[in-house]
């Protein structure tokens, strides 16, 4: 996965570095339930299992998974919340 | 509890296998709505492969779980219960263990205990789960099911879908929240059923069983895992085991040098990198000069028990046919060097191997 041409910028980034499955997937729900409707969040990882997981916890929770790449040693995330 | 004239809603143990996604499809498909919760124990074996960097073909397995609840769209919250709670209760079940070091009951209860307060704090009418009557030997009998029923405080709100027939009706069936007539009768190993319930309900993606995800139920880590408590038991502790125990009970070869000390050599890069995570509090060991594993040595090994270690961690590098190897020992700041000849007595070493 390469890093998309266009990125939104993001409302709110966490890092979760150094957590492995399913403490990214965990971080990201916390942090998107304290968000409002249609803002980005970015979510750092270092667990290569994320660019599997984040499309799918968004398709289950109805979030919208704009992209997921590998930057440097790190991932990158980014997801927009959905209408509730 | 939901107005009963709302929609109902209901709180689904997923693990993601083919159970436990029937069980979703069979309650979603009436209208209700389902909010998928998985546990994390710190037990899982797909888990703990994710975490050494995926399968020796360099493929990463999927969060099973996380795919159910994809595929069939429904919320998914983690729980994580790997905490003390959950420790102190798989070192002393009230209901004893499985075949293995597996604690099934005592397991399901604290789950659906956990469950049944998220269904409190959900507004939720009921929990249910893909437990199938007879699928296994302890945890799945008609007693054992309702005792875990009643146990976690969850009596007649926690509904099986896939053998609802065979089983009372719950309060959801008998409120009308949940047709009975349109859920399973499903009983003991055969997965015949399920695979026809998959192919009517659009179910093309499960995992295929791998005879349980926990690693609780492996012979190999029961060995491990009874090892420690025995030991600590054996040197004047309580029984009690910590979330550092677990990782490196599924780490490494490990090795009993003696009640006092116990030996863990890394089986390969990922496995070594991961020991050197928790090397604090333990001695680390390297043979210099040549490729080698990392080891770690628990505990208070008498000088002969040093030697040994040194001995069984050359064996496994690249000196080991050589005559001599140098066995570098850091602990607490302090560096020790051992010239040893690499064990080369496979019964002995076997002997020591937990």
């Amino acid at each position: 996965m390469s890093v998309p041409a266009t990125l939104p910028a993001p409302d709110r980034t966490i890092d979760t570095s150094g957590t492995l499955c399913p403490q990214p997937i965990v971080e990201t729900a916390k942090a998107v339930r304290g968000m409002g409707e249609g803002a980005v969040l970015c979510v750092i990882a270092t667990d290569p299992g994320i660019a599997l997981d984040m499309p799918m916890w968004c398709r289950a929770t109805r979030n919208e998974h704009i992209a997921t790449f590998r930057q440097g040693g790190a991932w990158r995330s980014y997801v927009r919340k959905g209408r509730r | 509890m939901a107005d009963r004239k709302g929609k109902a809603k209901a709180i689904a143990l997923v693990s993601g296998g083919l159970d436990s996604t029937l069980a979703v499809a069979l309650v979603k498909r009436q209208g209700i709505e389902v909010k998928a919760v998985n546990f994390y124990t710190g037990f899982c074996i797909t888990e703990t492969q994710r975490r050494k960097g995926g399968r020796s073909d360099g493929t990463v397995p999927r969060n099973e779980a996380l795919r159910a609840a994809s595929d069939l769209e429904v919320d998914i919250e983690y729980v994580d219960l790997s905490d003390s709670g959950y420790l102190d209760l798989i070192v002393a079940p009230r209901y004893g263990y499985g075949a293995n070091a597996n604690p099934c009951v005592d397991c399901r209860i604290f789950m659906m205990a956990r469950a049944r307060e998220i269904m409190e704090r959900e507004g939720a009418d009921f929990v249910f789960t893909g437990e199938v009557l007879g699928q296994r030997p302890k945890s799945q009998r008609r007693d054992t099911l309702r005792l875990i029923e009643r146990e976690s405080g969850l009596t007649g709100r926690l509904l099986r879908p896939l053998s609802a027939k065979l089983l009372e009706p719950t309060i959801p069936e008998c409120e009308g929240l949940v047709d009975r007539n349109r859920l399973e009768a499903i009983r003991g190993r055969s997965r015949r059923r399920q695979m026809e319930l998959a192919a009517e309900l659009g179910i093309a993606d499960w995992p295929q069983p791998a005879g349980g995800c926990c690693y609780l139920t492996d012979e190999a880590f029961a060995r491990k895992f009874f090892d420690i408590l025995d030991a600590r038991e054996g040197a004047g502790e309580e029984r009690h085991i910590t979330r550092e125990d677990i990782v490196l009970l599924s780490t490494g070869r490990h090795f009993r040098l003696s009640p006092r000390a116990k030996l863990v050599v890394g089986r390969n890069e990922v496995e070594n990198a991961l020991l050197e995570n928790y090397a604090a509090g333990r001695a680390r060991l390297e043979a210099r000069g040549v490729m080698g594993p990392v080891a770690l040595v628990e505990g208070e090994p008498t000088w002969e028990e040093r030697a040994l270690a040194s001995r069984v961690v050359a064996r496994y590098g690249k000196g080991r046919d050589r005559p001599q190897v140098e066995v570098e020992w850091r602990e607490d700041g302090e560096v020790e060097i051992l010239a040893v000849a690499p064990e080369q007595d496979e019964a002995l070493v076997e002997s020591l191997r937990i």
